[in-house]
């Protein structure tokens, strides 16, 4: 078991970091438990390290084969569409490139509200000039009818109170006249009897 | 004029135009530490060379599906990994993956060309790999004999980092019980 404050495999792979490798190697002059772990290890690196690489026998070598090797459009597109970095990249360029045309185009969609509204408020100005020229004929016309009336109605009564002057001046006549034959005949009455009153 | 290396990242933008001679370069870089790695985790060199090819064919065919390229390495790896245990599968489907075994020790790998450690050493290393689980097995040859990092290895088996750990722990521990005492004793 080992006292090591870490792990001695780690240190001979070469996986601790500088400091920790400081350190162990410190704790390793002073301990004789994992002095002799470590050169174990060693011993057994050492002895992994008799197995040399061989010479490969025989070298590997590819031609290119023009029967099945692919065009030059093809490779490109094959390449293209196994790259997602490449995809992301055309898909972020045909956005902006959409986004600055249709920022820079002076499109009919930007227009035609415009058009749309100046024709809309002539037709809306049109309709209320004739809204108010009718309402005014209607008004004009009624306010005729009325004076009309009223004129009818004035005369109808003028007439009456012309008929009723005339009768109360025919009667007044016929009252004054009565009344001088009363008195015509109160004078009479008298002196046809002899008596004087 | 400025000078600077034609870097991996360079050859596989060409291979993925359809330069295959660009391919060819960065195979050239990679076939040696590939067919090394195949051949540790099947013990053959005809199925390792076979492996080899086809994960190369393959990494071709698949090349423009690599979005970071800084990731070839073990991209790369994770295909070979696929064509090895696509080959065990094939070979034993009613086995499982974990209990195949590799060819006997007759036919172990041999040190080549003129080591300056005896013989007798190497055997014992490659018995004693022999006798690791395949999981253990390759997890030690990514660690030590490739050199990735926790977090590669655990891309290239697709398992997580402490599932790594445990198999490259539980292997280390074997391997130093038989190979320690050996190089102690001064066999080298």
């Amino acid at each position: 078991m080992s006292c090591s404050p870490f792990d001695l495999k780690d240190y001979f792979l070469q996986e601790l970091p500088s400091s920790q490798r400081v350190k162990l190697e410190a704790h390793v002059k002073t301990c004789l438990t994992c002095r002799e772990e470590l050169e174990r290890l060693q011993l057994t690196g050492a002895a992994l390290f008799s197995l040399r690489d061989e010479e490969i026998p025989q070298r590997i070598a590819f031609v290119s084969d023009q029967i099945f090797e692919p065009s030059p459009l093809r490779r490109w597109l094959s390449g293209f569409w196994c790259s997602t970095a490449r995809l992301g990249f055309a898909s972020a360029l045909m956005l902006s490139a959409s986004i600055f045309f249709a920022a820079i185009r002076p499109g009919p969609i930007v227009d035609r509200p415009a058009v749309a509204t100046v024709a809309a408020q002539q037709q809306i100005q049109q309709q209320i000039q004739q809204a108010v020229s009718n309402a005014v004929t209607e008004v004009e016309a009624r306010q005729a009818e009325k004076t009309k009336q009223l004129v009818a109605y004035i005369e109808h009564q003028n007439v009456e109170t012309l008929r009723s002057v005339r009768w109360m001046a025919g009667e007044l006549d016929a009252n004054r006249k009565r009344s001088q034959v009363r008195q015509m005949a109160m004078y009479v009455q008298p002196g046809e009897s002899g008596e004087v009153k | 004029m400025i000078f600077r290396a034609v870097e991996d990242a360079d050859l596989i933008r060409q291979a993925t135009r359809g330069n295959v001679e660009s391919f060819n370069l960065l195979v050239s870089r990679w076939e040696k530490r590939v067919y090394n790695y195949l051949l540790r985790i099947t013990a053959n060199r005809e199925d390792a060379l076979d492996l080899t090819q086809d994960a190369f064919l393959k990494a071709y065919q698949n090349l423009r599906k690599l979005d970071d390229p800084g990731r070839f390495a073990p991209w790369l790896y994770r295909i070979a990994h696929n064509e090895a245990y696509s080959m065990f599968r094939k070979r034993k489907p009613e086995t499982d993956v974990e209990e195949i075994e590799p060819e006997a020790t007759e036919t172990k790998i041999t040190v080549g060309g003129s080591s300056v450690f005896p013989i007798e050493l190497s055997l014992a290393v490659a018995s004693a790999l022999d006798r690791l689980s395949t999981d253990q097995r390759e997890a030690v040859v990514l660690k030590i004999y490739q050199g990735f990092k926790f977090e590669e290895m655990a891309e290239i088996l697709s398992c997580p980092v402490s599932t790594v750990k445990s198999r490259l722990y539980t292997a280390l521990e074997l391997l130093k019980l038989e190979l320690a005492p050996m190089k102690a004793r001064g066999v080298s």
